[in-house]
């Protein structure tokens, strides 16, 4: 017979046996009757246990030198530290932005008070992302009124 | 600053005669925005925590819309008044389940303001009815109020950097909280969730994430928050309100003429149980309220009385009950309370009637 699983928190024998798949992603965590029960077995708080003790192993390989955020607390969280994590992980988070948003650049409002250049730029792809919307839907009229729209940003941004 | 003036204060939800609709019960937008240069909430430590909640708190309760606004810091609320405004949507659950959130309640409570949720700044505004536009407006306005005295942190290739990648871009989530009986009952509900999430659009129960869809109301909401501007994502939802909105009327009509009798049967049903129950558990009550809704749309009972059941479906929720009872109770004392509470709301009601509408 082959040796009973230890439990990932204690080393005892494991009792409670949990497998979690997000998004293809196989995670298997193994308790002891102990531990699976101040983890609340059988609800998500015990993966955010199985979390912990996964993410003890790796060794960070990107930290925000701004708030000491790494990637292996990302991956733990899903969350980033602070605004510059994103600057710092910035490519790390490509694939993952294309999966959860299809996009990668922004093209709403900006704050108050910034550069009209900035939101020029934005109006602008803007408008030709939904242009390009309005034609793949055979709505012309739309498509027309922002083509007139988009020469028109272009211009104001020729003149800054 | 109590939580029992916001119960006490009629507000468009819950009292306002004539701002409810048939079909779309409120319509709603938030922004999530965060400082630049502080820790995200769920990183940052205490003393920037609440750095960052005064700095927020100060800007907020300096602007005309939050004149006379409630500040409640959820370390000083009691579970119950915490309770009440996860019930009414002012608070998330995850801000009312920590310790070092606040949220800024305009007198109106239409504009709420968390600060210090996964986010440093969570905008939020709520209309009756279906008026996506005018939301969208006070919530435009209120982000470059805020904006002009609180630096946000922005990039122009990801827009309005926040905690999470399923927010950053616009911060935008647009959703409409819709009643949907007719397609409920017509066994659709299965292929408008699919057909909806196939396009990009999140269908929750009436308190959100997580929950289940009592009485038949179900929020409807953008997932995508990068790439698209306000607009389109408004005009993406708001085509789907309007498709939505439609098909349930066809649901409806087809129901009560193939019905007949047993349609009108079904609604009476309801509210003579809603008359004369002694007990009521929450679940039951919006299983029935939503009957009673689905009546003064279709003409079976006066429309002028939806607002009486809108005001029942928040009401009728567990804390709300306890915060109008001033006590803790078991769960037989909330449901007689919520019980006694309907019965007394409803005496007046007429007879249900054959539909008009």
């Amino acid at each position: 017979m082959s040796n009973p699983l230890k439990c990932s928190v204690c080393d005892a024998v494991a009792t409670v046996h949990l497998t979690q798949i997000v998004q293809g992603k196989v995670t298997k965590v193994d308790f002891c009757e102990a531990c699976a029960a101040t983890g609340g077995a059988g609800d998500a708080a015990v993966f955010k246990l199985a979390d912990a003790v996964n993410a003890l192993t790796p060794a960070p390989a990107i930290t925000c030198p701004d708030c000491g955020f790494t990637d292996v607390e990302f991956r733990r969280r899903g969350r980033l530290g602070c605004p510059s994590c994103w600057k710092v992980f910035g490519v790390a988070l490509g694939g993952l932005l294309t999966k959860v948003q299809h996009e990668t650049q922004h093209v709403g409002r900006a704050p108050a008070g910034t550069l009209p250049l900035g939101q020029l730029r934005h109006r602008l792809l803007a408008a030709q992302q939904e242009m390009t919307a309005a034609i793949a839907a055979e709505d012309y009229e739309t498509a027309a009124k922002l083509r007139d729209e988009v020469a028109r940003i272009a211009a104001q941004l020729d003149t800054l | 600053m109590s939580v029992q003036e916001i119960l006490a204060d009629e507000n468009e939800l819950t009292h306002l005669l004539g701002a409810q609709q048939a079909v779309v019960l409120s319509t709603r937008v938030r922004l999530a925005r965060n400082l630049e240069g502080f820790p995200f909430p769920g990183w940052a430590k205490p003393a920037h925590r609440k750095e960052i909640g005064e700095r927020c708190i100060e800007a907020l309760t300096k602007l005309p819309r939050f004149r006379k606004s409630h500040v409640f810091k959820m370390g000083d609320l009691p579970d119950l008044d915490r309770a009440v405004l996860v019930e009414r949507h002012l608070v998330s659950k995850e801000l009312a389940s920590g310790k070092s959130g606040a949220a800024v309640i305009s007198r109106d409570q239409t504009c709420a303001v968390m600060v210090n949720e996964e986010d440093h700044l969570r905008i939020q505004v709520v209309k009756a009815g279906w008026h996506l536009r005018g939301t969208w407006n006070i919530a435009e306005q209120l982000d470059d109020a805020i904006g002009a005295s609180l630096g946000l942190a922005f990039s122009d290739e990801l827009g309005f950097l926040t905690a999470c990648p399923t927010n950053v871009g616009t911060g935008l989530r647009a959703s409409a909280m819709v009643h949907l009986p007719g397609l409920c009952l017509a066994g659709h509900m299965e292929k408008v969730t699919r057909a909806l999430s196939q396009d990009g659009l999140a269908v929750r129960g009436w308190l959100g994430e997580g929950t289940e869809a009592a009485g038949n109301v179900f929020q409807i909401s953008n997932q995508q928050t990068l790439g698209l501007s306000e607009d389109a994502i408004l005009r993406h939802l708001g085509g789907w309100v309007k498709t939505l909105v439609e098909q349930e009327w066809n649901a409806r009509r087809k129901l009560a003429q193939e019905e007949g009798e047993r349609f009108v049967d079904r609604l009476a049903r309801s509210l003579g149980l809603l008359r004369h129950a002694r007990l009521l558990t929450s679940a039951e009550a919006m299983n029935m309220l939503s009957h009673l809704r689905l009546a003064c749309d279709m003409g079976c009972l006066p429309e002028g009385r939806r607002h009486v059941v809108d005001r029942l479906m928040i009401e009728g929720q567990p804390a709300h009950v306890q915060a109008r009872q001033g006590a803790e109770l078991d769960s037989d004392g909330r449901d007689s309370r919520r019980a006694t509470g309907v019965r007394e709301a409803l005496r007046d009601f007429p007879e249900v009637g054959p539909p008009t509408a």
